[in-house]
């Protein structure tokens, strides 16, 4: 990390959608002078957050006027909850009547326990929104760099999204580490071999299987700029776009559905030396990624 | 008339009961468990090698697989209580009574069966201590032992991990005990010979390297902003008063955030070359960037820490390297230039009384003591000066006629006022004292004494014990910064604020630190990546603390 680079990975939400948006244009909804605190904790008797961990508001990025989204994984691993989630629907429902761009910057273990109803609720009536307002032609780009990664429910919604940007740091998946070493077995998968994880889960991994559509280094001012990229490509969601996702999709399996490990997927790719993919630098990463990724840009 | 060489007769009789299960020296691996029922005898005092980083994993496995009804009352002598195997031998009958200095990762199991009177205990030592009883009371028949390499001989390479090695081999094999080796192969040359073939009397090849734990790897992505000013009190509140240049430092994650401000804050105030410049110290991969900055000009180390053996090796100018080029480590001497050639001890623990005893013991868990109370504590046997150890001795007794005053080494215990699961670090009473009542033990294990104890830093200040001169003052300079735990609370806040007015205690905002400073930004490396860039490359960090 050089001196002027202010990574994306260390960052809270707050810092991230500073660093994201235009200056001075963010306006917050339900900020945390209204502490819309979650309704469950209580009876946990834990602590609560005034803005139930995500930031929602308005702004301008690039001169452009979108709505953002950030979740903050200090609190509660960045889980979704019943305030949490109602934020970020109501931010979506938003976007589709005012045709406005969407950024979500995602940083979520999933949804919360101790709320588990109300937040896989929140999970699909967000997975609605983000979908209606793709139909009105509204871009929704997920983020993911951050310390919690995009699980569970929030690996879900990310899928629906019309652009993903990842950093090396950024896992997605469904089924967290350790929750797929507790019902299959550590010889399936041993949660504590971070780097095997990172091959399997993170940023490196998503986007040369397609999962991801652009990469970027750990720095705030690297994610604005591609964010800025996605919110000019096109925006559509049809019977064909799916239909394409579809075949991408049992392309992917078909492909590499037996490979034991990310290397081997990634030796299938063509790549040389699969190996060294870990420990690339971003730069010489993108390029390589460029050359040999499954790439996701006519699916999606 | 006396026989006076029964002890080289019963290691000759040892020697030709294993020969049936090895060709020479090497013993068939498929039959160690029957070459161990062949070489040892019940009652048989035996050191099984492992510490807090390097064990023989394979020897362990196999003792514990031996019968009961042949081999039993065993009495280990062993530097660290490890592997689950370790405590098998207990929990089978194989081993009866223990000496031993460290059980970390075991520490839960231990105090269980001691409780249970599954381990009849001689006493928990200090690394150095039981190396010393080696050689006087508690001298092992049969050594079992870990290395790289060996060639034909039984000539040894230990590697990067020598550690206790040469320390048990000498005791041993001169002690006219048995010395059975595994190592990881056998070569024709080996790159150095760490331990000479003829101390050696069986090797095994274990076809895989000797297990080691990274337990000196501490992620910078961890560390906390209470940690970080915890660092920056340390620095310029300890290190830059008294100007500390030899020094040891402790495990934890706040000794490691003052290795990575050295380069930034340090560096800010000034301190290069005048602080930190030789070390007693395993290969930390936090004080990378300190070396890579010029901060550092020599390091001994106890042992290594994996990932680092290119690092090291590239840095032959700072650390003790062979003619192969890859470290030498050596625990007993690193220990003794940590006792008697440092100024400061800095480390953390679990829980500091009143009067200034810390210890990591707690009434269900007994974690042992490894180096630290022997590190952290003052070498009465010391005669060089230097300004550090001066000052701290005439801040200790300034009455005293100056050249007959004994200078004090600093030793420093730093932590937050509220540790790991919001355990306060503060406690009226010592869970090693519940622990002494519960088992009988004639002395509460006391990772340092109160009187040894100089300084303690945490959030809220630094307390200097050094300059308390009655038990009320030393209980309130320790109370005064002990934050908002019951201790702390249990102030009289007059009394606290005329320690603050004499230093004894020094807050924050006496020392010119704004707390707000202490972020994330001002460490030299946030990542366990940022440390291998920082390395260019050499430092190859271990699968799980990667995050790439």
């Amino acid at each position: 990390m050089s001196n002027t680079q202010k990574s994306w990975y260390e960052a809270g939400a707050r810092e991230r959608v500073a660093a994201l948006v235009d200056r001075d244009s963010f306006v917050e909804f339900v900020g945390p002078e209204r502490r819309e605190i979650s309704p469950h904790l209580a009876v946990f008797d834990l602590p609560v957050q005034f803005d139930d961990g995500i930031v929602v508001g308005a702004a301008a990025i690039d001169g452009t006027n979108v709505l953002v989204a950030a979740q903050e994984g200090r609190f509660m691993g960045g889980a979704f909850g019943e305030v949490h989630g109602a934020k970020l629907t109501g931010l979506l429902q938003a976007a589709k009547a005012m045709k406005r761009d969407v950024v979500i910057a995602f940083d979520t273990g999933g949804v919360r326990l101790q709320e588990a109803n109300a937040g896989e609720l929140a999970i699909a009536e967000i997975i609605r929104a983000i979908v209606q307002a793709r139909m009105a032609g509204v871009r929704v780009v997920g983020l993911i760099g951050g310390r919690a990664g995009c699980y569970g429910g929030g690996g879900l919604i990310a899928g629906c999204c019309s652009t993903l940007i990842v950093s090396e740091q950024g896992r997605i998946s469904v089924s967290g580490p350790e929750v797929i070493e507790t019902n299959k077995g550590v010889e399936e998968f041993d949660s504590r071999d971070r780097a095997f994880v990172w091959r399997t889960m993170g940023g490196k991994q998503r986007m040369l299987i397609g999962g991801a559509d652009a990469f970027v280094d750990d720095d705030v001012l690297a994610f604005r700029n591609a964010a800025i990229v996605a919110l000019a490509r096109p925006a559509v969601l049809d019977a064909k776009t799916l239909a394409a996702e579809q075949r991408r999709l049992q392309r992917r399996i078909a492909r590499f559905g037996e490979a034991a490990d990310a290397t081997d997927i990634w030796a299938t790719l063509g790549i040389d030396d699969p190996d060294s993919v870990p420990d690339m630098p971003a730069d010489r990463f993108i390029a390589l990624a460029a050359e040999h990724r499954e790439s996701a840009d006519d699916a999606r | 008339m006396r026989q006076w060489d029964t002890r080289k007769r019963v290691r000759a009789e040892r020697i030709a009961a294993g020969a049936s299960f090895a060709d020479g020296k090497l013993i068939d691996v498929d039959r160690l468990v029957d070459f161990f029922e062949a070489v040892l005898r019940p009652g048989d005092r035996v050191c099984l090698e492992g510490d807090n980083q390097k064990q023989a994993d394979l020897l362990a496995g196999a003792l514990a697989d031996m019968d009961p009804t042949r081999i039993h009352d065993l009495h280990m002598v062993q530097s660290g209580v490890v592997l689950p195997e370790h405590l098998d031998l207990f929990d089978k009958g194989i081993a009866k009574r223990l000496d031993f200095s460290y059980s970390g990762p075991q520490s839960a199991r231990i105090a269980q069966m001691l409780f249970g009177g599954k381990i009849e205990l001689g006493a928990v030592h200090t690394y150095l201590e039981l190396f010393a009883r080696y050689f006087v009371d508690l001298t092992p028949q049969v050594a079992l032992i870990a290395a790289v390499s060996a060639d034909r001989h039984g000539n040894l390479y230990t590697g990067p991990n020598t550690e206790d090695t040469p320390t048990v081999v000498e005791a041993t094999s001169f002690g006219s005990g048995l010395v059975v080796a595994q190592v990881g192969e056998i070569v024709d040359t080996l790159p150095r010979v760490d331990i000479p073939g003829d101390q050696i009397h069986f090797v095994v090849d274990a076809k895989k390297p000797f297990y080691v734990e990274p337990l000196f790897t501490r992620d910078p992505a961890a560390m906390t902003e209470t940690q970080i000013l915890t660092a920056m009190i340390a620095i310029k509140g300890l290190y830059a008063p008294y100007g500390v240049r030899r020094l040891n430092h402790g495990i934890g994650f706040n000794t490691a955030a003052i290795e990575l401000l050295l380069p930034t804050y340090g560096e800010k105030l000034g301190l290069k070359g005048k602080i930190c410049t030789h070390w007693a110290l395993n290969p930390h991969p936090t004080l990378i960037p300190a070396i890579e900055a010029g901060w550092v000009e020599q390091i001994h180390c106890f042992g290594s820490e994996v990932g680092m053996e290119d690092y090291l090796a590239a840095r032959s100018d700072i650390f003790f390297t062979g003619p192969d080029g890859s470290l030498r480590s050596n625990r007993a001497f690193s220990q003794t230039a940590g006792l008697y050639a440092c100024d400061m001890f800095i480390g953390s623990t679990l829980q500091i009384d009143l009067s200034g005893h810390s210890s990591t013991v707690t009434a269900d868990r007994v974690a042992g003591f490894g180096g630290a109370p022997n590190m952290g504590s003052d070498a009465r046997g010391r005669r060089h000066p230097s300004a550090p150890w001066l000052q701290a001795g005439a801040e200790a007794d300034p009455d005293a006629h100056a050249a007959l005053r004994r200078g004090r080494k600093l030793v420093v215990q730093i932590g937050e006022t509220f540790g790991e699961g919001n355990a306060p670090l503060f406690v009226e009473k010592l869970g090693a004292l519940e622990l002494a009542e519960k088992l009988n033990l004639p002395l509460a294990p006391i990772m340092v004494y109160a009187d040894d104890t100089t300084h303690i830093v945490t959030e809220e200040g630094i307390a200097n014990l050094l300059l308390c001169r009655d038990k009320n003052e030393r209980e309130h300079a320790i109370r005064g910064i002990a934050g908002f735990t019951e201790v702390g609370r249990g102030r009289d806040k007059a009394m606290v604020e005329r320690l603050r007015e004499r230093k004894v205690i020094q807050r924050p905002e006496d020392l010119g630190i704004d707390p707000l400073d202490a972020n994330r930004n001002i460490l030299a490396a946030r990542s366990i990546k940022d440390l291998m860039l920082a390395s260019g490359g050499l430092y190859r960090p271990p699968n799980r603390f990667r995050n790439w």
